[in-house]
């Protein structure tokens, strides 16, 4: 109750000192003093404590089952794990927004930590800056989604939290996620600043390059952990649906990855300045819109929408205002300060990043008009639509090819000029490829021109990838993010083609079988936990070589709320997963079960590992000069 | 001139290597014909009553009624479209994954090509300017 209390005021403090800190810097901003003052840092500091305390306050109210609190009342309940109780935090809308402020206001002074060595009005700005998004979110949090509110008479037990939210993977991908998904605030912040401090160079390049690489590497593991928890959890054995929800993690993805690129040519040549600050926008701004479609209820229907359209009118007012702002400081400084080089672009590395965002941002429009396309047409025409993965294969799998294509070659290019030749070493890769194509089109059976394409470009990618190994300068962030990534379309590709399923409604003790392997229904047990009921089915393998492989699919029956879920038993080896889910039919002795062979799942996560790998190494990689 | 031959027979075993695989042939295997014509018809129905499913991973009483009325259509001998267009008359368009080409959904199709021609547009013209 107390503590409750006490995260409420040490959020007004919060918004408080971020008003504060807005009028000190611009004051400071006047006074153009060359050092920063230690009374301003130390205010981020303690804007970032107040926010913490308020976080704390929320999950200590969590843990100890504060039901006088309506947040809790409404996501937690006593029986519940005490892991729940404390992920349960941000599984829920106003939990969640207090993470979103909670990293909003770490990264600014994660920002004024790493930049202490660069101009000090390009820092007070980016402050400036930041903070207009912070009070905006302050206020939004206190006004619409306060995660104190009080309810009485004070309930003895809480609603619980939805049981398909109580996983381990599911817990910490939201502050995962959201670490690069909010990181992308600071490269707003910090871009407007360079632009107006007309410090847009090589030397911001570099310092903004370190927030780039954090949020792309937080965003790819929030989307992997994300996937992961698909996979095992909504029991069918898929990890990507192009589920709106999903597409709006991916849009900053894309952006963010174009932007990379693009700010190392700014870095290395000082080219592509003006591009590279619109990106920098288009990134925050897609995460704006993310929160405005997740967070407003528009994406179930337009209707919960109207139902409660206070939290989304003023999400989607505010981005708009943060648009207008970027948009009126880009007229004003576009030509002011920035002295465009004219450059002659030949077969270079510029124009291999100029590709390669041209292809990026394609798949950005792609998934974007995908995602608020049907969204419109309701609200206009009153039509309802789904646009759904047939749509997203057709427009982006065609584009995949030449796209990875320039992605292989794009790497062994030169700055300014390079001379292209094909060397016995590329004859070498492209015969490989070719055989490995056709080998791989032949063993899955999938005879046809454009999957032996899509392998064929997919394959180049991945040897030229691995010859760059033995180059005498080598680029480890760039060889393992192409390695990961080129892995990881093979991976998907594989598996799309060659999952094999079989479902059966059978009684205990009988079998089917699913290519060479026998499925045997051995038993079924009932066990009960803290809370949930779980059904276990007990199921025998018998593989090719008859090995017995045991399988242990469940069915929960949670108790608050109450509700079922089904739990996949999964048994993962280097080519295949074997993944068995069990449901019970109504009224009669049989179990529906459904066998799955997912080949090279285990794959899939690998390679997402090494593209973050690959991230890793550009943040800590000595800034010496290496090209990209 | 080395360069040159070593390029065109590149080329070449490109050309061979396509034309190789142009005759690939699509053999469908008739046993289970329907249960496979059903998955891939249901992977593309939305499971109306659930949270973003197909009808095909759903095990929902609607989705697994909608399966089996499915299969029977197509063992009355019903084509894929014939199925798809009834359900779309009895469901509505929000019941396709695919939401096909029609008046409502040309720009939905058309906008991010449009948008990928004039970013190679911009590109071309930054590549092929002369100063």
């Amino acid at each position: 109750m107390i503590i409750s209390q006490l995260g409420y005021y040490s959020l007004i403090f919060g918004l408080l000192t971020s008003i504060f800190i807005f009028f000190n810097s611009s004051i400071q901003l006047k006074k153009n003093n060359s050092v920063i003052s230690n009374k301003t840092t130390g205010l981020i500091g303690f804007q970032f404590f107040f926010v913490f305390v308020s976080f704390i306050s929320l999950i200590y109210s969590f843990i100890i089952s504060d039901f006088s609190n309506e947040t809790v009342f409404n996501n937690s309940h006593t029986t519940k794990p005490l892991f729940y109780k404390i992920t349960g935090t941000w599984g829920n809308h106003e939990g969640s927004l207090l993470l979103w402020l909670l990293v909003l206001t770490g990264v600014l002074l994660g920002f004024i930590f790493k930049s202490r060595n660069e101009p000090n009005n390009y820092r007070l700005l980016t402050t400036l800056l930041h903070q207009i998004i912070v009070i905006g979110f302050f206020v939004f949090v206190l006004k619409t989604s306060n995660p104190f509110n009080e309810i009485f008479p004070v309930q003895t037990e809480g609603l619980g939290l939805n049981p398909i939210l109580q996983d381990p993977a599911l817990g910490i991908h939201p502050p995962i996620l959201y670490l690069g998904y909010v990181g992308t605030s600071i490269i707003f912040s910090a871009a407007l600043a360079s632009m107006v401090s007309n410090y847009v160079n090589k030397n911001w390049a570099k310092n903004i390059k370190f927030w780039i690489l954090f949020s792309w590497i937080f965003l790819t593991g929030g989307i992997l952990l994300g996937s992961i928890w698909a996979y095992y959890e909504l029991g069918w054995g898929g990890f990507w649906f192009w589920d709106p929800v999903e597409n709006v993690s991916l849009m900053p993805w894309l952006s963010l990855t174009a932007l990379l690129h693009c700010v190392v040519t700014l870095e290395k040549r000082e080219l592509f300045k003006k591009w590279t600050i619109v990106l920098c926008i288009i990134t925050f701004a897609l995460s704006m819109v993310g929160t405005f479609l997740v967070r407003s209820g528009i994406l179930n229907s337009v209707h919960t929408f109207a139902n409660d359209p206070s939290r989304g009118i003023y999400i989607l007012t505010f981005l708009l205002v943060l648009v207008l702002l970027s948009f009126v400081i880009f007229i004003i400084y576009e030509n002011k300060n920035f002295t465009q080089k004219s450059e002659i672009f030949t077969l270079s590395k510029e124009t291999a990043v100029l590709i390669n965002n041209w292809f990026i941002l394609y798949f950005l429009s792609v998934v974007l008009i995908g995602t608020i396309y049907p969204i419109f047409l309701d609200v206009i025409l009153d039509e309802q639509i789904s646009v759904g993965p047939p749509f997203y294969n057709k427009l982006i799998l065609p584009f995949l090819i030449p796209f990875v294509l320039f992605m292989s070659i794009g790497p062994s290019m030169k700055w300014i000029k390079t001379n292209f030749r094909i060397g016995v070493k590329s004859f070498l890769v492209i015969i490989s490829t070719l055989i490995l194509s056709f080998i791989t089109v032949y063993y899955i059976g999938e005879k046809n021109i454009f999957v032996l394409l899509l392998f064929i470009g997919f394959f180049y990618l991945l040897l030229k990838s691995l010859s760059q190994f033995r180059d005498k300068t080598k680029n480890f962030a760039q060889i393992f993010s192409h390695t990961g990534f080129s892995l990881l379309l093979i991976s998907i590709l594989l598996n799309s083609f060659s999952s094999k399923e079989i479902v059966k409604n059978i009684q205990v003790g009988e079998s089917f079988i699913l290519k060479n392997e026998k499925i045997i229904f051995k038993k079924i047990t009932v066990e009960k936990e803290k809370n949930y009921e779980t059904i276990i089915g007990f199921f025998e393998i018998l593989d090719e070589k008859n090995k017995i492989i045991n399988l242990q699919p469940e069915i929960r029956i949670y108790n608050e709320p109450e509700m079922a879920t089904s739990e996949a038993s999964i048994k993962t080896s280097l080519f295949k997963d074997r993944f068995i889910t069990i449901n019970i039919i109504k009224d009669q002795n049989f179990f529906n079960v459904r066998y799955q062979h997912k080949p090279f799942m285990i794959w899939i996560w690998i390679s997402t590992l090494i593209i973050m790998l690959g991230g890793s190494f550009a943040i800590f990689r000595k800034s010496k000069e290496v090209n990209i | 001139m080395f360069m040159k031959s070593k390029r065109l027979l590149i080329i070449k075993i490109l050309i061979i290597f396509i034309l190789i695989s142009f005759n690939f042939k699509n053999v469908a295997v008739s046993s289970d014909f329907s249960e496979q014509q059903t998955i891939n018809i249901t992977k593309n129905l939305r499971c109306l009553i659930c949270q973003g499913q197909t009808i095909h991973e759903s095990n929902s009483d609607f989705a697994e009624s909608m399966k089996k009325y499915i299969k029977s259509e197509l063992e009355n001998g019903k084509t894929n479209e014939e199925i798809f267009s009834s359900l779309v008359k009895k469901y509505g368009q929000w019941i396709m994954y695919d939401p096909g080409i029609s008046r409502n959904t040309l720009l939905l199709w058309t906008l991010p090509l449009l948008l990928f021609l004039i970013g190679g547009v911009i590109i071309a013209k930054k590549i092929f300017r002369k100063i």
